[in-house]
């Protein structure tokens, strides 16, 4: 079995091994990224820099509540604006792969801006199994390309440090409650963000309907887990699918997208069955989205696919 | 300490059969199917997992040094999904595109009591992610199991311990999974 303590104690003293001066970790707030820190920080203490990079595809009011995570840590931390960075360089772009690519390589070209300033060598990322599993090399096919691993560029000059490559995600939260991470139970979002949930271009009006969509399906499903209406599943969010089709506002024609309800029980991410959602918080949430949202969606659907086929994001 | 390595013939999963193992307290490591036969039993490893992969077995007759493991091994041999299919093709068995492939959830059939599936129910959920099945059994080959779309879902050699498992044991939705790796680990401390 896996044991979390053993692995915190070998991981530190590896880690003192092998980080011979400053290093910068990749903060996202979730539950990797914020284990890898810890133990960064207990291995190499104020050494480490934390950088949080607000994409401008973060949930509602993740970027502050990642910035306060930071503090409550006493991390060493840099918060770097760059929504308006990424909408640009994701403007036309359609295809996922596309997509990963160009988000993963501007986290590096971010973090290199930082390094650079600070005389960094060492990126540490919270990449974990399926990061590099999915993202294939030598016999493994490519199932899409995790930002952290398949879109890093080649030219990179950081000295990569992945503490955590050999885990799933079960087993980092066992890591994280022996080391009393507050957010160990959090749900795995992933570093693409809502770019990856918005099919088609990622555009800046696109990602704010999503992030509106996202907040709803979290708080509704939420609610009804703690009101004992469902066992909270292990990833849940919505997705947008600009497709269009009619309805009925108020005696008038609508013409609008629609959005895909997404919830996933889940271990390690590897296999995943779909969560059976009792139909009264499906009509909550479909009534909530599409009244909330009226003016771009009149459509709510629900993703009943297990993994495999499918996989939990839906690019 | 019973040791049994996986070899890595590309699979999303096979990581996950280097968990279970290990999870079930064997020493394991994952290496290349490249690795020479000698290596391994440098190791004095007591069983091998072949681990399932990319490549269509039905279409492409290679498998990196699997061939070598299978014509000479002493020692138990689980091979999985596109290793079981190389499994049957070595051994003069058939491996073609499936008629309805399978993804996801299946339902297990067993036809055959075996070691292999001690205390596993006669019916079971298991996983499933496969293009290629195998269609014929090769005539050393007893089959154990099945499902309603794929007639070879679980085989084993009439006289050395090697298996052959379409589906996947090492994922956490595989019902007996766990089950089926215990009943492995047993068989190569014998």
């Amino acid at each position: 079995m896996f044991q979390a303590e053993k692995f915190i104690e070998k991981t530190i003293v590896n880690l003192q091994k092998e980080i011979k001066g400053k290093a910068l970790i990749a903060f996202s707030g979730g539950v990797d990224s914020t284990v890898c820190t810890a133990l960064v920080n207990k291995a190499i203490g104020k050494q480490l820099i934390a950088v949080h990079v607000n994409t401008g595809y973060m949930r509602k009011d993740e970027p502050k509540q990642v910035t306060q995570l930071m503090k409550d840590l006493g991390l060493n931390y840099r918060y770097v604006a760059a929504e308006n960075e990424y909408y640009q360089a994701l403007q036309g772009i359609e295809d996922p792969e596309k997509k990963r690519k160009i988000i993963g390589e501007k986290f590096i070209r971010i973090f290199e801006q930082v390094a650079r300033k600070e005389n960094i060598e060492y990126l540490v990322q919270g990449t974990i199994a399926p990061d590099w599993i999915e993202s294939g090399g030598g016999l493994r096919e490519t199932i899409k390309s995790h930002h952290n691993v398949g879109g890093l560029p080649q030219d990179m000059k950081l000295t990569l440090i992945e503490p955590l490559r050999d885990l799933y995600k079960d087993e980092v939260r066992k890591v994280a409650r022996v080391l009393h991470i507050p957010v160990s139970e959090r749900q795995p979002f992933p570093g693409p963000g809502l770019a990856i949930r918005i099919i088609g271009e990622a555009t800046p009006e696109r990602a704010k309907l999503v992030r509106e969509a996202c907040d709803i399906v979290e708080k509704e499903i939420e609610r009804a887990s703690e009101q004992g209406l469902m066992e909270r599943p292990w990833q849940y969010f919505a997705v947008l699918i600009p497709i269009k089709t009619v309805g009925v506002h108020g005696d008038k024609r609508a013409y609008g997208n629609t959005i895909a309800i997404r919830a996933v029980q889940s271990v390690d991410a590897m296999t995943c069955h779909y969560s059976t959602i009792p139909h009264e918080v499906l009509d909550a949430i479909s009534t909530k989205i599409t009244n909330t949202l009226k003016e771009n969606v009149n459509r709510i659907v629900y993703d009943v696919t297990n993994k495999p086929p499918g996989t939990v994001e839906w690019e | 300490m019973v040791r049994i390595y996986v070899i890595d013939n590309g699979g999303q999963w096979t990581h996950r059969e280097w968990r279970t193992l290990r999870d079930l307290e064997v020493d394991t490591s994952i290496v290349p199917n490249t690795t020479p036969l000698h290596d391994l039993l440098k190791k004095d490893i007591h069983g091998l997992v072949l681990s399932g992969g990319a490549p269509r077995i039905g279409l492409d007759g290679t498998l990196g040094n699997c061939t070598e493991y299978l014509e000479k091994a002493d020692f138990p041999i689980l091979g999985i999904c596109a290793g079981h299919q190389f499994m049957a093709r070595h051994f003069g068995g058939m491996v073609q595109p499936s008629k309805v492939p399978e993804f996801g959830k299946v339902k297990l059939t067993l036809c055959a009591d075996d070691a292999l599936f001690a205390e596993v129910p006669t019916t079971s959920i298991v996983w499933e992610s496969h293009n290629d099945e195998v269609t014929k059994l090769p005539r050393d080959f007893i089959k154990l199991g099945e499902s309603e779309n794929c007639t070879i879902q679980a085989m084993k050699h009439k006289k050395k311990h090697f298996y052959g498992l379409q589906f996947h044991p090492e994922v956490e939705h595989t019902q007996y999974g766990d089950q089926i790796f215990k009943n492995f680990i047993q068989l190569c401390e014998e």
